[in-house]
């Protein structure tokens, strides 16, 4: 009679069981694919080919005169090379012709994007190398794909604030408020 | 086995259990916080470089040079600009918020043709342009058929306004809205001298203001404050002493070093009294009618400046002291909200610039000679009449034009006896209003036709009122395009005068500031570059012009009327433009409470007329009334009601529509003695409690 009273607890929980191991699947495996809608960079670009051409990030994410950072390059800096097609990849000549002919800027999703209220300076992080922030992008002939958070709208790339508190910290670095937020 | 109901309650359990280790809600939460910050109202500015770019802004009547912030190429604010001698680095409130002005939801946003009363209907260019031909095309050559008046004071639209009726044959219709300079420039020439007028309050030692609010709303204010700012640096001692004598404790006495009093209807008496007190402690002059100015001035003895202004004597023994005391003494005379005032006020102020020697010195008093033109068939700005008393000649049929051009003007605002004007306007068959922003007088118009704002065209500005030194600015687009569907009007009115048959000589607005710049001896570029252009007065000496102030009228006393002293805040607008969104904080709950505007009075003023603190009065003047609250005042000059202009609009936005009255309809217009010009400076109402 005890025997049967405890085997019948044990099966008991198997319910419970069930319910937690199904939602830790469906949180950590469903979840982030719910939440985030893909999207494909308007142009296929390359930054291996440009990497392999000797070229560095320098070259084209630029310090404007007054240090702030320029970010995504310009037609005008794209079509220094690229005014007409000069290569055989799709890619250039979708951008030549929907683009750099056009005038229209080029629609890039930033992955980096950062609400107005973080002031972030590429200027006081020149010292590092981009990789310490960014992967290495020198290695990537297509663009990744880019995850949107289908409610907050920023990337699924984009730096936590998390993330710069633990670097600041390591490097004795303030984490003041006023350090970021203006 | 089976999933029963206890089962089913524990499975739920676990799933919740389980979700508190996944990054469900701790994930879901952070994204919520974050999609409440994404407010869809919050202006969002493009991701880019930030410029500062030289502009023109003139949006305030002298014009700012001002440097317009950008981000990604999309103006966001501006800002003085440190490197233009008008500015140095200073920007008055309506051009620092011109940015926001540029966006405001008052802006015509294309051409509008009237369909019906107070209803109209978007149309193409072409069919605007074509309409502006269409109608002046059978007025052509028949003089008085056409006119234009213009609420710029310093551009070269002028002389392309000028030069196109005068090609159509109708030279006499070219009108300015009323400022000082007209009033000035007529000054002058009854002193025997010609030009505008200059102030050199940068190089003198002590300022008499009489009336002019040079340090708020009057001539080149910027730079007026500059020069204040420079003769009192902050913790040393002054180097200048500046007065007001004015009918009220506005922007401009709340920082002088001494503030009295003078009733509106008594600036002339305020002027020659002071006369009379400088000579009897010695003060003469070479001038050929001193003796007769000498004998006018005796006339103006302390009791009747006592009488006229309710001030005592000894005011003007110490005011007269103290400048005899000065080494480069200034009198700058005006309006207390800069128009309507007669030559023979601006002659009485001006004269003691002559009595003191001051005229052609450092520090004093200088005349401007005239501006090269651009466009050789257009008339001297001095020339245009006056469009108060044009509308006057309007509204009893002495002047019957058929079209009439309105560029950049508010004369269904803005004139005194502002409810005759409007109903004047009514008299003329086509109206086409060159507005920025849809005003009382765009409202009333046949033709909408939109103008750009500052920052998106090519516009000038030569010898803002009371530059002591002849001076010329320039600015072009910060934008490539306008926001709205507007059109620089000068580009449209030279390819209407093509259509016409008639060449004025260029095709763009841009072409003629360029011609004209050239003309001065300026260089363009450095111009739009942001620098001003200036250059040297002409000498010349002026009389105290005692033959024309012999004809002024004395001073009548009215026992049921008091002067009303319009009072001008920058902040709270122009007689063009309604109080910019961004200045709306700085008007005070003495000034305006909820859509009633207040009158300030002194206490015995208000004793005088059975008022007290708070009471709802009727103002009647001229042919009009006002409602507005009491507010006592001992900033107030003697039997004087001062109130605040730029209130009671009934067109622009949200902001300013509605709220409080507008005084332009209670100022009463009169002939001036001897000169026979239009003056109502000296307005006096009946105030009746409600």
């Amino acid at each position: 009679m005890e025997e049967k009273k405890q085997c019948k607890g044990c099966w008991g929980a198997l319910p419970f069981v069930i319910g937690f191991v199904a939602a830790v699947i469906a949180g950590w495996v469903l979840y982030p694919d719910l939440i985030y809608s893909k999207k494909t960079q308007p142009v296929n670009f390359s930054h291996k080919v440009h990497a392999e051409q000797g070229m560095v990030c320098a070259d084209c994410h630029t310090f404007r005169d007054d240090g702030s950072y320029a970010g995504i390059p310009t037609n005008e800096k794209c079509n220094e090379c690229h005014s007409d097609v000069v290569g055989t990849n799709p890619a250039e000549k979708v951008y030549v012709d929907k683009y750099g002919k056009t005038g229209k800027d080029v629609p890039w999703l930033i992955y980096q994007y950062q609400p107005d209220n973080v002031i972030f300076s590429h200027k006081a992080h020149e010292s590092l190398e981009c990789t310490s922030c960014h992967p290495d992008m020198a290695k990537n002939d297509v663009p990744p794909t880019y995850y949107q958070n289908k409610l907050s709208g920023y990337s699924k790339q984009t730096m936590r604030m998390w993330q710069c508190e633990r670097c600041h910290a390591e490097n004795g670095v303030s984490n003041a408020c006023h350090v970021c937020h203006k | 086995m089976g999933l029963d109901r206890r089962g089913f309650v524990k499975f739920v359990v676990g799933g919740v259990a389980g979700t508190l280790f996944t990054p469900v809600i701790w994930k879901g939460m952070d994204d919520a916080a974050k999609w409440s910050q994404n407010w869809g109202w919050i202006p969002r500015l493009p991701k880019g470089e930030r410029k500062a770019v030289p502009a023109l802004s003139k949006l305030c009547k002298s014009g700012c040079a001002v440097k317009v912030q950008t981000v990604g190429g999309a103006p966001f604010a501006a800002l003085g600009n440190p490197d233009n001698p008008m500015s140095k680095g200073g920007v008055c409130p309506i051009c620092a918020g011109s940015v926001q002005l540029m966006y405001s939801p008052a802006r015509v946003a294309g051409p509008l043709k009237k369909v019906g009363e107070g209803k109209y209907s978007p149309i193409k260019w072409e069919e605007a342009e074509a309409m502006l031909v269409e109608k002046l095309t059978p007025l052509k050559g028949q003089d008085g058929k056409i006119a234009a008046i213009s609420g710029d004071e310093t551009g070269t639209a002028n002389e392309v306004l000028s030069a196109l009726l005068a090609g159509l044959g109708n030279a006499s219709g070219y009108c300015a809205m009323p400022g000082e300079m007209l009033t000035a420039t007529r000054g002058v020439k009854l002193m025997g001298g010609a030009g505008q007028p200059g102030f050199d309050i940068e190089g003198a030692d002590f300022v008499l203001m009489i009336g002019a609010d040079a340090l708020d709303s009057w001539g080149a204010s910027v730079a007026n404050q500059k020069a204040f700012a420079a003769s009192h640096p902050t913790g040393e001692a002054a180097t200048a002493r500046f007065v007001y004598a004015g009918p009220a404790l506005n922007n401009t006495s709340g920082v002088c070093d001494q503030f009295v009093a003078v009733p509106p209807t008594a600036t002339g008496v305020f002027a020659l009294a002071l006369a009379n007190a400088l000579i009897s402690v010695g003060a003469t002059c070479s001038a050929p009618d001193f003796a007769d100015y000498k004998a006018l001035a005796a006339k103006c003895t302390p009791e009747v400046f006592e009488k006229a202004t309710g001030l005592k004597a000894e005011v003007l023994k110490d005011l007269a002291g103290k400048i005899k005391a000065a080494k480069a003494p200034l009198v700058i005379p005006g309006a207390s909200f800069g128009q309507g005032s007669g030559a023979l006020d601006f002659v009485a102020g001006a004269s003691l610039n002559v009595l003191l020697g001051r005229v052609g010195q450092k520090g004093g008093m200088t005349l401007l000679p005239a501006a090269p033109k651009a466009l050789s068939a257009a008339a001297d700005r001095a020339e245009a009449k006056d469009a108060g008393s044009f509308m006057a000649q309007v509204a009893t049929g002495k002047a019957a034009p058929a079209a009439l051009i309105v560029y950049e003007a508010n004369p269904a605002y803005a004139l005194p006896q502002a409810g005759d004007m409007t109903k004047a306007l009514g008299n003329i068959a086509f109206k086409v209003a060159f507005a920025t922003y849809m005003d009382e007088t765009a409202s009333l118009a046949d033709l909408v036709l939109p103008a750009p704002h500052p920052y998106e065209r090519f516009d000038d500005a030569m010898n803002p009122y009371g530059v002591a030194k002849p001076t010329y600015l320039a600015g072009k687009p910060v934008l490539a395009k306008p926001v709205v569907d507007a059109k620089d009007p000068v580009d449209v009115l030279l390819a209407a005068a093509g259509k016409l048959g008639l060449s004025l000589g260029f095709e763009t607005y841009a072409d003629v500031i360029k011609a004209k710049a050239k003309a001065v001896g300026a260089d363009m570029d450095t111009l739009t570059g942001g620098a001003a252009w200036t250059g040297e007065p002409k000498g010349g000496s002026l009389s105290l012009g005692a033959a024309a102030l012999a004809k002024a009228p004395a001073p009548k006393a009215d026992d049921k009327a008091v002067a009303l002293a319009p009072l001008s805040k920058l902040a709270c607008g122009t007689t063009e433009l309604a109080c910019p969104p961004a200045d709306l904080l700085t008007i005070r709950d003495t000034e305006l409470k909820g859509k009633d505007l207040f009158v300030q009075m002194n206490a015995a003023t208000a004793k005088k007329l059975g008022v007290a603190e708070g009471n709802k009065i009727k103002l009647t003047g001229g042919s009009g009334e006002v409602k507005a609250l009491v507010h006592v005042n001992e900033g107030v000059a003697a039997g004087t009601v001062a109130m605040l202009m730029g209130f009671g609009h009934s067109a622009w936005d949200q902001y300013t529509k509605g709220k409080g009255d507008n005084i332009f309809k209670i100022l009463t217009v009169s002939d001036e003695a001897g000169t026979g010009m239009k003056v109502w400076a000296g307005s006096t109402v009946t105030v009746a409690k409600i």
